[in-house]
């Protein structure tokens, strides 16, 4: 075996076993003729030391995560985590979308643009962006709307690309004012940078093959969520002090918390197949949130109310953990008691 | 259908193919427009012979490796004549505009 055939078969070993058990060879004989030139010199040259394209690894990436984030049309166990990565990236673009809308909303209001709303009273009163650079980021952070309503819409590159627009510039500002600005570096906006990066690229699970999204429901659940999150808190937090010391990780906790304990009681009167996409987008959201929290405990350490805030964040993690761990074992329980997984149809000789 | 899966249905008209056999008539069809990457290529093979739009043919061994060659059914060649006859509506629609909206070149506005 060439050092060429090695490499594209690492690369391949990111399908399914069951789909490379019927395609590997002939994927590999195709891909080694692609690599031929006709000149006997070259062609043993690249078989020592060629690789393959950066297409060609693309082209595998976006097959493996095809069929291991499946359809309708796929197996039962890869199609449930296909939903189940759906459900979770529409939950936190949804997150996103509430957040940047209220922010704008309250912005508004703050600086009296809403003129048929209450005036605000004389303690709130709107902080201008310390610097250029949180400017850019709270304005780029508007974008995450629009990314929402073409993820709903069935617009899925139009969604990546203005959640783009809304990570790119985020990331610069993020980056410029940690090593430049007056506050000592922090993991936290490095951590959630990190999470809507994800959010934009496991965007991908919306191909082809995925059902649409239900409009309705998901649309609902902006203005739902405005009222029944960020608004409230912003009051909340506004006129209660011990409420300050929820931050964004702890609020994520907070939220998939909620939401785990709701599904457990939900999915005692239904059928476990068809919770079983939400109890795995709850598992996979709960593992963000754990991990963005525990992430972000150092930067705790340096603030005044660390001892507090360290309670808090204990109390959080804790929390996510005694809701989490059990869904997640009756989730993946019931995922095993799904069909074997037959990743793809094998070819049949058909007699003439 | 995507075009990258209408050309492998057409690369298939003329004669059962293998893999690499496919890539390079449909890079030839499409005057090197469409060059198939591997993973996309047997992204669609698997499809089409989910969907029972092509089978296999036959296997030969060639320099020490199995080739497996592909054959378009009766299916696959029906659902790409409904493809073409599709395309040509659509082509004949826009050319049809086209002609009514601008004047034919050499003749007097």
């Amino acid at each position: 075996m060439s050092r060429l055939e090695e490499r594209y078969r690492r690369v391949l070993r990111l399908l399914p076993a069951g789909y490379r058990r019927q395609w590997e060879d002939d994927m590999v004989a195709a891909f080694l003729e692609t690599m031929q030139t006709g000149d006997a010199e070259t062609d043993e040259y690249l078989a020592d030391h060629g690789r393959p394209s950066l297409a060609e690894v693309t082209s595998v990436l976006s097959l493996a995560a095809r069929l291991r984030i499946g359809g309708p049309d796929a197996p039962p166990r890869p199609y449930a985590w296909g939903q189940a990565v759906r459900l979770a990236v529409l939950a936190g673009v949804l997150t996103q979308a509430v957040m940047a809308t209220a922010g704008l909303g309250i912005t508004l209001w703050l600086s009296g643009a809403l003129s048929w709303l209450p005036a605000p009273t004389s303690e709130w009163t709107l902080v201008p962006p310390s610097s250029s650079w949180q400017a850019t980021l709270t304005v780029a952070g508007y974008a995450w709307l629009p990314a929402f309503l073409a993820l709903v819409l069935g617009h899925r590159r139009v969604a990546q690309a203005v959640a783009a627009i809304a990570v790119v510039p985020q990331g610069i500002a993020v980056a410029v004012e940690q090593v430049t600005g007056p506050v000592p570096l922090t993991v936290a906006p490095w951590a959630m940078l990190l999470v809507e990066l994800l959010l934009v690229v496991a965007m991908s699970a919306f191909h082809r093959d995925a059902a649409a999204v239900a409009r309705r429901p998901w649309l609902l659940a902006l203005p739902v969520g405005i009222l029944a999150v960020p608004v409230p808190l912003f009051v909340a937090q506004a006129t209660t002090s011990a409420l300050r010391l929820l931050d964004w990780p702890g609020l994520c906790c907070a939220l998939v918390v909620a939401a785990m304990t709701v599904h457990l009681v939900v999915r005692a009167f239904r059928p476990p197949a068809r919770t079983l996409p939400w109890s795995l987008a709850l598992v996979l959201l709960a593992t963000t949130a754990l991990a963005l929290r525990t992430a972000t405990l150092p930067d705790i350490g340096g603030q005044v109310e660390r001892t507090a805030l360290l309670t808090v964040a204990s109390v959080q993690i804790v929390a996510v953990l005694a809701v989490g761990v059990p869904l997640a074992v009756v989730a993946f329980r019931a995922l095993r008691h799904l069909p074997p997984v037959s990743a793809a149809v094998e070819p049949q000789h058909t007699d003439p | 259908m995507t075009e990258p899966t209408f050309f492998v249905l057409t690369a298939l008209l003329d004669g059962p193919r293998h893999g690499y056999g496919i890539v390079a008539e449909v890079a030839d069809l499409s005057q090197g427009r469409v060059r198939l990457k591997i993973g996309s290529l047997y992204g669609a093979l698997d499809r089409l012979v989910g969907g029972g739009l092509i089978e296999l043919d036959r296997e030969e061994a060639w320099q020490g490796r199995l080739r497996r060659y592909y054959r378009l059914t009766e299916r696959g060649r029906h659902a790409l004549d409904a493809e073409a006859r599709r395309l040509a509506a659509n082509a004949r629609l826009a050319s049809t505009r086209l002609r009514r909206q601008s004047p034919i070149e050499g003749t007097s506005a």
